[in-house]
């Protein structure tokens, strides 16, 4: 724990500034409430957008084209051009569909989402809320993602979106285990829930590399059961668009469209970002043991400058998956999940019990 | 301040609860109940939070919107589509579930009002109330319930092996034997049941 980052720490998130505000004043409070709402939205707007011109882009280099080219240098302004084009579209509802919940469904999506962006500690500063049940948290409010698929691909009346409906459903919730029992690991070994916590546990080292060989397969997991359960490819077999034209969302125009797409790449970085939170140490700076001016300099680079990077590695990592793994079939998937990956987990996480419980440590853990 | 923020919130949830679950009984579209059901259990949760107990409300969800709606979901989705609406019961039974929710509630209302709570202790919050739930919950002294635990676990271990010999298309192999006749149904949905139960 070296000297920068030690007095960083002491930062405060938004929602503790409103807990505090509280006594004082409704609407302070209030206000700190909407800051951080409005930075999150704000943030994810942004965010989309960028992760969508920069999928496009990869796409592109990674089949010899040059990808969006027209609007804007290199095409930056494509994505900005396409959002107000889906917002200006017209929003069809299909005449049988259950309006109420084919209007409510992309919303669920939306929201599990943002409530689990609300909680990445992206850097000491830049932390909207630091729950203390952080990884229940996660896993709670991403089972509305999974509701909104549900409802979403059930309401349209139509059986593309019913069978894409049911297949990311079945998807969903198979590897939601397998990530689960990964996550575990890190809780073990950190000793807490809180992701802050989590991230700060990791100043002599990240978990990937510091927890005895059951960090590094524990990564694998969390990373290929999170690619299902956003529906990546290998894993997009929800959407296979040659067999299901378009899956769930096929019967979703305009802004209802937007809001299904937007979680989906929104996804991808949370994903990326929980990634390097739990295994790669999240915004804590690269140290190797006892090299001062190695970590001094490592120190120079400030938390979220390393968050980004990390995030941004592991989005192209998913980026690049796209274009090298062909799609799964159904059966396949399925015994991915129940036959080769959950029982890793569960042996991998009865070795890392072990671990902990008897003391193994080659090196100080804590 | 706070008290007063807290007092109003406790009432806002609970109107919502109410309200919700009404609309759950009242409306005839089942995977409708399903969402309004959902939202009676986020403000479950969300009285779980002004406890204090955070762990509870994390796991609320979890287990009930994560799980048991999907679930369920899931279930309404295999069998009835969009059009369908619930059947009107008949005056008899209609009238057989007015009584029965009047003598419920007429049932409730009395004990609450005859009862005392009593506060067990008057003490401070744990500041971390999830590693106190984990020792209690494996903790085989007089206080602990490692019994039960370990009583639930077999119970949902029985359960999810049930599931999925049910689910299951045909017999081992070797014997074949435990193929019935007649369930062409099981066949068509038979992969993605096992998935459900499995989870």
């Amino acid at each position: 724990m070296t000297g920068i980052t030690e007095n960083i720490w002491q930062a405060k998130t938004v929602a503790q500034r409103a807990a505090e505000a509280l006594p004082e004043s409704v609407w302070f409070a209030l206000g700190y409430m909407v800051l951080g709402v409005v930075g999150v939205a704000a943030f994810i707007a942004v965010l989309g957008m960028g992760l969508i011109y920069a999928e496009r882009k990869i796409a592109g280099h990674f089949q010899c084209r040059l990808g969006p080219m027209r609007v804007g240098w290199h095409g930056i302004f494509q994505t900005v051009a396409d959002t107000l084009k889906l917002l200006l579209k017209e929003d069809v509802v299909p005449a049988q569909a259950d309006k109420f919940l084919h209007i409510l469904a992309p919303l669920f999506t939306l929201l599990g989402t943002i409530l689990v962006l609300a909680v990445l500690p992206m850097s000491p500063i830049v932390h909207v809320s630091d729950v203390n049940i952080g990884v229940v948290y996660v896993g709670a409010v991403s089972g509305f993602g999974v509701l909104g698929i549900l409802l979403g691909g059930w309401s349209s009346n139509n059986k593309w979106s019913l069978l894409g409906a049911m297949r990311a459903g079945a998807q969903i919730i198979s590897y939601e285990i397998s990530a689960t029992l990964a996550l575990l690991v890190v809780v073990l070994f950190s000793g807490t829930l809180r992701l802050s916590e989590i991230v700060e546990s990791q100043a002599a080292g990240w978990w990937i590399w510091r927890a005895h060989g059951v960090g590094i397969v524990a990564f694998l997991l969390f990373f290929i059961a999170s690619l299902a359960e956003i529906n990546r490819t290998p894993f997009d077999i929800p959407e296979g668009e040659s067999e299901l034209t378009a899956g769930f969302h096929t019967e979703y125009s305009g802004m209802r469209f937007a809001f299904f797409f937007l979680a989906e790449f929104i996804n991808m970085f949370i994903v990326a970002a929980l990634t390097a939170t739990l295994f790669l140490g999240g915004w804590m700076p690269f140290h190797i043991g006892d090299f001062a001016g190695f970590n001094a300099i490592m120190d120079m680079i400030p938390p979220g400058l390393w968050f980004t990077g990390k995030t941004a590695f592991l989005v192209f990592l998913i980026m690049w998956f796209r274009w090298t793994f062909p799609r799964l079939r159904v059966d396949q998937l399925m015994r991915l999940e129940w036959k080769v990956l959950l029982p890793i987990g569960f042996a991998n996480l009865i070795a890392a019990a072990v671990v902990v419980l008897f003391n193994f440590y080659f090196f100080p853990v804590r | 301040m706070t008290t007063t923020v807290l007092t109003a919130l406790f009432y806002v949830l609970a109107a919502c609860s109410v309200l919700l679950a009404l609309a759950v009984v009242t409306t005839r579209r089942i995977l409708r109940a399903a969402v309004y059901l959902m939202g009676v259990l986020l403000m479950s949760a969300g009285f779980f939070l002004l406890l204090g107990a955070e762990f509870l409300a994390g796991v609320q969800i979890l287990v009930y919107v994560g799980g048991i709606v999907v679930l369920l979901v899931f279930a309404v989705m295999l069998t009835r589509s969009v059009e369908l609406l619930e059947d009107e019961p008949s005056i008899g039974r209609k009238l057989l579930g007015y009584v029965v929710a009047a003598g419920f509630l007429i049932m409730n209302v009395a004990l609450l009002a005859t009862t005392e709570f009593r506060v067990l202790r008057e003490g401070t919050l744990p500041a971390g109330n999830t590693a106190a739930l984990g020792r209690k919950l494996l903790d085989y002294g007089p206080q602990g319930y490692a019994l039960p635990f370990e009583v639930l676990s077999i119970l949902l271990l029985t359960a999810m092996i049930g599931g999925i010999v049910i689910a299951r298309k045909t017999g081992p192999v070797a014997t074949g034997k435990l193929e019935q006749p007649g369930q062409g149904g099981s066949d068509r949905f038979g992969a993605q049941t096992t998935t459900i139960q499995g989870s």
